[in-house]
């Protein structure tokens, strides 16, 4: 098992919040992980990338052309990251309306800005709903909606029954 | 018993495992999780431990030597550029050594993700001639803790630990002991003055010669320990890769994935090398490649004739590793011909946003900025700042120098005789202030200076993730207003307000003030961090604003001098507010847009 998630965002959307999750969902698996996180410089609304590799790893850093999926949270932070995206095979998922440039690498995008404003979720999980439209729709994605479900427990029990909602919303998005 | 833990995580679960109970630092990326991790388990299992922050890290570095010199395991924290600060007593100490263990934990920076330099502690370890181990992953370091603690006892030697960012702020799976009893060391300090006092020359140069000496037996105990076991491992291939800590990660992976014909030897200590027999062990290899970040710290140990490094060009001299550098010294090697599979052309478009570094949204900062750029015009003014958030106001061109911790009043001194004609503003935030500026302001005072000091006091140190400050720990005691008048002049005081109107009625007073003194001109302005819940909450009125478009007339002020991030030019060229990032902070709808464009938002529903 090898699998290697990129999130990228810009500070303040939670994508350090998706590395420890998926984190811990690793360690239920039994896989062995090791990944990434920001710290510093990058204040809300700067630019932020950070990942995870799940399997057996040394280096803690996603290279360029090798990850197996990104998660943008914003659309600008998919295309500055989308170098490290594994250009034969990986996926992008984007948080994005249709205004998304042409690319020629794999990508699934969904507007959950809009979906925001529309009232469907709160803002603050966006983060866990990007995730959810990547469970839905990325074939190998290593995890299942019980192993983060209950990942989501495990981090924090407080807020996990409304997390484990916005999963869900997002997983049942036709 | 396994964890996930970040490796600042699992240093602080190492320092209580080791039986370290006296933690001192200063914050710095990426250092400052130690202490804050160490406070939350000391707090959790009920343990009686000192963990608190110094108000710099040569203090932070004293206090912990202190105890290690009493026998009691210590331990100070701080990052690459605090080393510097701490470097006088560190040096002294390596002469003196101790008796309990004094661990200095040194976070470097390869890549500057949030430094001014990248420096290698490793070679301040070297110059200091102290041990120094370099863990790779967030295990390592968990396990290298407690080995530094036998360590630094074993040798009396102070010993440094040197995780980089990668190592720190990576999350990984560790094996971590169970149902540790804390059993801390208890102090007893005894005097021995030709010891801890000893004076030059006499006593001081024993001590020097001790310390050669003890350099040697570390050397050798790092051969036996270290060294040999993993020698006796190597299969035995055409080239040999010497590295050390994180940098070895992405050569053994880029060896791995693409099946090289190449080994590596990881030096867990890379000062006190054994380099006799490193090079010998080189003889037996065709070629001999050395990968560490960021300075050659080995390299300058070693000098086997079949060494390829920095020295000789085939390895990249800065910023941190990544398996794409590493293939290209393998290409310059010859042992890799292909194309580099670690890389693909960046996507490069008009469209993508640039976001440089900035103050976050509802940042009282940019209020100050604003208004001192507004009411001191560039031409007429040097802006000095210093390190913190407000290094952010560059981004506002309400900056034109800053260099190290505390420098802006020192360096605002300097400039004020260098440009008499010029007023001089120099900004700075409470904690730095506290760290060492005030030193250069009673410097300033006592010499006369004349400019400008602006405190920005948003009592945290908000940049390393918000930790306590002097005057917030204790408000009673320490106050910035206090300080500044037991140095025998003036402090103006302005408690913020979200109305640019306000600020600026401020700064216009100053200028007056200034006109006719003879002296350095000081105010503290009482700030709130958005990020710091508990006073932001309160002080931010939580109204979200919108901009009429009719009256927005392009002028640009808002998005080239003010610049809060959700301001952008939407489709039709005019103005908009993301509500998705503002802070509700309304701090734009007076004073900043000369047609009033700002208005409050029609929501429907409260944010
Ligand atoms: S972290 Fe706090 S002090 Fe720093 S830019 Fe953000 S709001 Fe301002
Ligand atoms: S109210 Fe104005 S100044 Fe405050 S965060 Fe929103 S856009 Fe920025």
């Amino acid at each position: 098992m090898r699998y290697q998630i990129l999130i990228t965002g810009f500070g303040g959307q939670g994508a350090v919040f998706l590395v420890k999750l998926l984190s811990i969902a690793s360690s239920l698996k039994g896989y062995n992980c090791i990944g990434t996180e920001n710290h510093g410089m990058s204040q809300r609304g700067g630019s932020v990338s950070c990942g995870i590799k799940i399997g057996d790893f040394y280096s803690p850093n996603i290279d360029e052309n090798s990850a197996d999926l990104i998660i943008a949270l914003e659309k600008d932070e998919a295309l500055r990251y989308i170098h490290f995206l594994n250009q034969k095979d990986g996926v992008l998922v984007v948080n994005s309306d249709d205004k998304f440039d042409k690319i020629k690498q794999k990508h699934i995008k969904f507007d959950a800005f809009a979906k925001a404003k529309n009232g469907d979720f709160d803002i603050g999980g966006l983060n866990v709903y990007m995730l959810g439209v990547a469970m839905k729709n990325v074939e190998n994605f290593p995890f299942s909606f019980d192993e983060i479900a209950r990942s989501l427990e495990i981090f924090n029990p407080k807020v996990s029954s409304k997390n484990t909602q916005i999963l869900r919303l997002a997983m049942e998005e036709k | 018993m396994k964890q996930i833990l970040m490796g600042n995580e699992a240093i602080a679960l190492g320092l209580i495992h080791a039986d370290v109970d006296v933690v001192s630092g200063y914050p710095g990326t990426p250092s400052s999780e130690i202490l804050t991790n160490y406070q939350k388990l000391k707090d959790k299992l009920n343990l009686t431990a000192y963990a608190e922050w110094a108000t710099n890290e040569k203090v932070g570095y004293e206090v912990a030597y202190a105890n290690a010199m009493s026998g009691k395991n210590s331990c100070a924290t701080m990052k690459q550029v605090g080393l510097n600060v701490a470097s006088d007593a560190l040096m002294s100490s390596a002469y003196i050594g101790n008796i309990g263990a004094m661990l200095l934990i040194s976070a470097d920076d390869p890549g500057f993700y949030s430094s001014q330099t990248e420096q290698d502690s490793r070679t301040f370890a070297k110059f200091a001639r102290i041990p120094v181990l370099d863990p790779a992953s967030p295990q390592e370091a968990y396990d290298f803790v407690k080995l530094g603690v036998e360590i630094s006892r074993k040798f009396e030697s102070p010993f440094m630990l040197r995780p980089v960012m990668r190592v720190g702020h990576a999350r990984g799976i560790c094996e971590v002991e169970e149902n540790h009893e804390f059993n801390p060391p208890k102090a007893n300090f005894i005097k021995n003055t030709n010891r801890w006092a000893g004076v030059p020359p006499g006593p001081r140069s024993v001590q020097g010669g001790e310390l050669l000496n003890k350099v040697e037996q570390i050397r050798d105990y790092n051969l036996q320990t270290f060294i040999s076991p993993k020698i006796a491992e190597l299969k035995g291939a055409k080239t040999l890769c010497i590295s050390s800590g994180v940098a070895s990660t992405y050569v053994r992976e880029a060896i791995e994935e693409n099946k090289l014909d190449a080994e590596v030897l990881k030096l867990d200590m890379p000062y006190p090398l054994p380099y006799h027999k490193l090079n010998e062990l080189c003889k037996s290899y065709e070629q001999v490649i050395i990968f560490e970040e960021p300075y050659p710290c080995i390299e300058e140990q070693l000098n086997a004739p079949n060494l390829l490094g920095k020295f000789s060009g085939h390895v990249h001299q800065i910023h941190e590793f990544s398996k794409e550098k590493v293939i290209e010294s393998f290409k310059k090697a010859r042992l890799f011909n292909d194309s580099n599979p670690y890389q693909a052309s960046k996507f490069n478009a008009h469209s993508i946003a640039s976001r440089p570094p900035t103050l976050c949204p509802g940042c009282p900062h940019r209020d100050v900025f604003y208004a001192m750029t507004r009411t001191f015009r560039s031409k007429n003014s040097i802006y000095v700042s210093d390190i913190g958030c407000y290094t952010l106001g560059l981004n506002q061109n309400a900056i034109d120098s800053f260099l190290c911790m505390g420098a802006s009043v020192s360096m605002a001194s300097g400039f004020s005789l260098a440009h008499p004609e010029k007023t001089v503003i120099s900004t700075i935030g409470d904690s730095t202030f506290l760290h060492s500026g005030v030193t250069g302001l009673i410097n300033a005072i006592y010499q006369k200076h004349k400019f400008i000091l602006l405190i920005m006091d948003n009592s945290i140190a908000a940049m390393t993730g918000r930790q306590t400050t002097p005057e917030r720990s204790n408000p009673e005691n320490i106050d910035i207003k206090r300080i500044v008048e037991g140095c025998g002049i003036t402090c103006h005081e302005y408690v913020y307000k979200p109305d640019m109107n306000k600020t600026l009625d401020f700064m216009k007073e100053l200028k007056e003030i200034y006109k006719t003194s003879d002296m350095p001109i000081v105010a503290v302005i009482r700030e709130f961090c958005v990020l710091d819940k508990e006073r932001s909450n309160k002080l931010l009125p939580h109204k979200l604003v919108s901009v009429d478009s009719d009256k927005c007339v392009e002028c640009d002020t808002c998005i080239s001098k003010y610049k809060c991030p959700p301001m952008s030019y939407g489709e039709n060229h005019k103005v908009e507010i993301d509500p998705f990032l503002c802070a509700g902070c309304a701090a734009c709808i007076d004073g900043l847009c000369p047609t009033d464009a700002f208005v409050l938002a029609d929501l429907g529903e409260e944010k």
